[in-house]
Order: structure tokens, then C-alpha cells, then sequence
């Protein structure tokens, strides 16, 4: 597995990765999915729709529980991953490259990000 | 941090995610509870369920203190048989489920679930007056594995307990090998073939080891608990805390193949059951299948035309079928039956569900 480069990482597991101005990639990180196990269910938002940061956006379950998924950058979803929702356990094979949750668009997302952590440092406060 | 079973430092050298369940830290999954499930349902798998509760009951009058205690007709259980009963309160709900063993006469082996085992224990204590009865708890003293799945009975073999001699299914044997000697039952929590070892924790690592080692040429891996909750919900078997609470009785909880209907003597919670199975229950437990995406978790609503009716008991993710299934209670009045469509509420919206017969993945018990 390779981790991106640049992705910023939430204290509740979630990663906001660039990728052209003002869009960027959402997603789970390969700690979040490991700690689900295997996860079998994945609803998505509708594109168009708006979020704040920290708000609700998507639900992952695996076998044992369902969890609620945070935005860790508000924005509009202008594309949603179809293709975990039809095969979920794509998340657990590929979080970053074929897993991504969905992508979003807000010029401000970068100014928004503060408080989430580069790669490294978020793997440190997980020891 | 909870307690810990003989095989705690096995679990962590094998890398399992471990998790509190019943106030025992206990493995939850190794690899994947998918794989684990499907290992089970294909080959074979070791689970250490030593968390669970061993009471010996003993004394002249064993046989009538059971007989005062559980719905079952303990009377007609034969020595090495074994018989699943539940503890019902003087309401009829439910202390909870056991499995009964008669070792010889008068000497009994209660099974109990592990978060129930002081909670039983103290009401056994408080129903022996009146009996001649010995109560021993021996949960602490003794561990217990169970091996299931359909090369079960061939790695018993290996282990030098020929199949003539492997006890049939729902009884129990003593065995002795090597150093190591305990209890072998062929009973299980899974809907497959298997046994479970009820042996003292002094020789629960080498029968540990000695199972792995036989277990080797046909891809026995050890379980988690949580492969044996999605293995034991396709069973349809119940999970108290779950589907079994103080509040269900057996009636409602679809159990009443279980009772003795005739049973004679007295026990806790007669008059209640007894009205039950003849005149019915305000509820009753079904097994359904999610027909809309959703899964169905313990505690969502179920509407029936419009209307709540119950609520989720058990539910998930069914690997075998490759769909989401669960099972609930219902208000019997609305005579919901096989092929009704239900809804289960999740995160506030309604998704459609088919009432289907349990078990929903067939048992494949040898029965001889």
C-alpha cells in the first residue's frame, strides 16, 4: 500500500488528499479500515450536495458495527465512488487509491484544514 | 481492563484484535471475521470460549433442583446426553440459556454465558432450599475450546479419539490422551458439525496445541467472537443480551420446540410459559432477509403496514449468503408471516425486508 503524498489525516480517520484546485479527494485512512475489519456496506451522499466540516456525510459498516464518516473539510460532493458501493470491501483492499469515498470542491478547503495532520504526525499520535 | 482465559498471550502472539465482551478481554478476529467464518463453514475452526461459566451439580437431589429450575424435563435426560434449556424468572423471562450435560447419575454440567455467570450462580444458590444439592462453580478452574466445522470430526481422529469412540451429537464423554484428559461434547454455537472441550485450564494450551497441530492439513485456523456471532446468527441460534433477554420468554423467543410441554413438577416461571403455548404471546421473534440495501443491527424498529411492530433482536452481514439478514420481535397480532414484506427503520429510513424461515444457512449436524 502507498500512502499519497500530501494527504492531511483527521483525528477520527479521515483524509483529505489535493487534487486539482479547490477539488479534492476524501477518504478513509489505512488505519480506519483496518480497525473496521471487513467492511461490507457503504452509503454515500448524493452529488450536489453541501457539507460543513465535521458534519455527517457517509455511513461504512463492517461485519460488527456501522460508522458514521466526517467530513474533514466542508464542500460540495461533486463525485461519489460508485464502485464500493457495489463492492465495499474495496475500501479495505485500497484506501487510497481505488477506495476513495468521494470528492469534493471548496476553494477555502486548505484554509479549513488546520487542525488535520500530515501523514507522519497523525501516525505518531496513533502509537 | 476485563479477564483474561489461559489463551490471552496465544491470542496477542497470533495478532488478534482483541475486544471487552462479557467482561472478558477476548479475541475478536485474527485475520478477518469473513475469512474466519468462511474457514469455519469450509473446514474448521478453534474457538477459545473459556469465558464461559462450568456449575457441577451434584447431590441426591440434583435431578429435582434442575427439575424446579428450567422448562425442560431434566428427568428424561440420560447420563452423556445433553439438553439446551433455558433459566426462566417467575415472569417467564429469561436469566438466561444453558446447556445442561448429565456426566452420571446425579452430577450435572451447566453451561452458562459468560456475562451471566454470577447472575445464575447466585440464583441457583438462592433456589437450594428445600434440596439436597451441591453447587460448585467451576468457571475459574476450567477453560473450554470448541472445534467446529466439517473437518471437526477428522482432526478428533488425528488427535488419537477414533470416530467410534468421538461422542455422537448433543452428548459428552470423558477423554484422556497423553497428559491431558476432560471433557469432550459434540455440541457447538455454530449450525456445523464439531465439539467442544470443557478441560481444566492447566491442560488448555497443550490441547490448544495439539488441535492446531492435527488441524494443520485441513486449514483449521483459530476464530474470533466475531465470526462466531455472524456463524451463530445464520444458525439462527440466540444471543442472550441479544435475542434472549429478562423480558422474552421461551414462547416468544420461538424456543417452544425446546419445552417440555407435559413436564409435571413445578419451576420458575411455569404459569407464564404454560399460558403461553397454549393460548400464545403478545410477541414473537422471526428471522428476515433485507430485499433493500441496509443492514439490520440489534435495536433498529421493524414497521409492519405503516406501523412500528418490534424491533431488531440480531442482525448483519450473513457471509455465506452474501446478504443482510436479522431477527426480531414482532406484535403478534399483526400475524406477520413467511414472505411478509417488513421494514426496519435504519438512520431513519425505511428499508424493505422479507420474513424468511430459520435457520437461514441449513445445520449440518451429524446426528447418528
Amino acid at each position: 500500500m502507498i500512502v499519497p503524498e500530501g494527504i492531511l489525516c483527521s483525528k477520527s480517520h479521515e483524509y483529505l488528499l489535493e487534487d486539482s484546485e479547490s477539488v479534492y479527494t476524501v477518504g478513509l485512512t489505512d488505519y480506519a479500515v483496518e480497525q473496521l475489519g471487513d467492511i461490507v456496506f457503504v452509503e454515500l451522499p448524493e452529488v450536489g450536495s453541501v457539507f460543513e466540516k465535521g458534519e455527517v456525510f457517509a455511513t461504512v459498516e463492517s461485519v460488527k458495527a456501522a460508522s458514521e464518516i466526517y467530513m474533514p473539510a466542508g464542500g460540495k460532493i461533486v463525485e461519489v465512488n460508485e464502485k464500493i458501493v457495489e463492492s465495499p470491501e474495496i475500501l479495505n483492499e485500497s484506501p487510497y487509491e481505488e477506495g476513495w469515498l468521494v470528492k469534493i470542491e471548496n476553494p477555502d478547503a486548505h484554509a479549513e484544514s488546520g487542525d488535520l495532520l500530515e501523514y507522519s504526525d497523525y501516525k505518531e499520535e496513533l502509537e | 481492563m476485563g479477564k483474561r482465559t489461559v489463551f490471552y498471550n496465544k491470542h496477542i502472539e497470533l495478532g488478534a484484535k482483541m475486544v471487552e465482551f462479557g467482561g472478558w478481554d477476548m479475541p475478536v478476529q485474527y485475520t478477518s471475521i469473513i475469512e474466519e467464518h468462511k474457514t469455519v463453514r469450509n473446514s474448521a475452526g478453534l474457538f477459545d470460549v473459556s469465558h464461559m461459566g462450568q456449575f457441577f451439580i451434584g447431590g441426591k437431589q440434583s435431578l429435582d433442583f434442575l427439575q424446579s429450575l428450567v422448562p425442560q424435563d431434566i428427568s428424561k435426560l440420560k447420563i452423556s446426553k445433553a439438553e439446551y434449556c433455558q433459566l426462566p424468572n417467575d415472569n417467564g423471562g429469561l436469566i438466561d440459556d444453558l446447556i445442561i450435560y448429565c456426566l452420571e447419575e446425579n452430577l450435572y454440567l451447566v453451561i452458562a454465558n459468560a456475562a451471566n455467570i454470577d447472575k445464575d450462580f447466585d440464583w441457583l444458590k438462592s433456589n437450594t432450599d428445600g434440596f439436597d444439592v451441591t453447587l460448585d462453580n467451576k468457571s475459574e478452574e476450567y477453560s473450554m475450546l470448541a472445534l467446529q466445522g466439517p473437518c471437526s470430526s477428522a482432526i478428533v481422529r488425528k488427535i488419537g479419539i477414533a470416530e467410534a469412540l468421538q461422542p455422537h451429537f448433543f452428548t459428552i464423554k470423558k477423554f484422556g490422551m497423553d497428559s491431558i484428559n476432560g471433557y469432550i461434547a459434540r455440541t457447538g454455537y455454530t449450525g456445523e458439525d464439531g465439539f467442544e472441550f470443557i478441560i481444566k485450564n492447566e491442560y488448555a494450551l497443550m490441547l490448544w496445541e495439539k488441535l492446531i497441530e492435527a488441524g494443520k492439513e485441513y486449514g483449521l485456523k483459530p476464530i474470533g467472537l466475531g465470526a462466531r456471532d455472524t456463524l451463530r446468527l445464520e444458525a439462527a441460534l440466540m444471543l442472550y443480551g441479544n435475542d434472549l433477554t429478562d423480558k422474552t420468554t421461551p414462547v416468544e423467543a420461538g424456543l417452544k420446540w425446546s419445552l417440555s410441554v407435559d413436564k409435571t413438577q413445578n419451576y420458575h416461571g411455569k404459569e407464564v410459559i404454560v399460558n403461553q403455548i397454549k393460548n400464545g404471546a403478545d410477541k414473537k421473534l422471526i428471522g428476515f432477509v433485507m430485499t433493500e440495501r441496509a443492514i439490520p443491527r440489534h435495536e433498529y424498529e421493524i414497521y409492519f403496514d405503516g406501523h412500528k411492530t418490534g424491533f431488531v433482536s440480531s442482525g448483519g452481514y450473513s457471509p455465506t449468503l452474501d446478504k443482510n439478514i436479522g431477527m426480531g420481535y414482532v406484535d403478534t397480532k399483526d400475524n406477520i408471516t413467511l414472505d411478509a414484506t417488513i421494514e426496519i427503520m435504519v438512520r431513519n429510513k425505511l428499508y424493505k425486508a422479507k420474513v424468511v424461515k430459520r435457520p437461514f444457512v441449513t445445520k449440518k449436524y451429524k446426528i447418528s
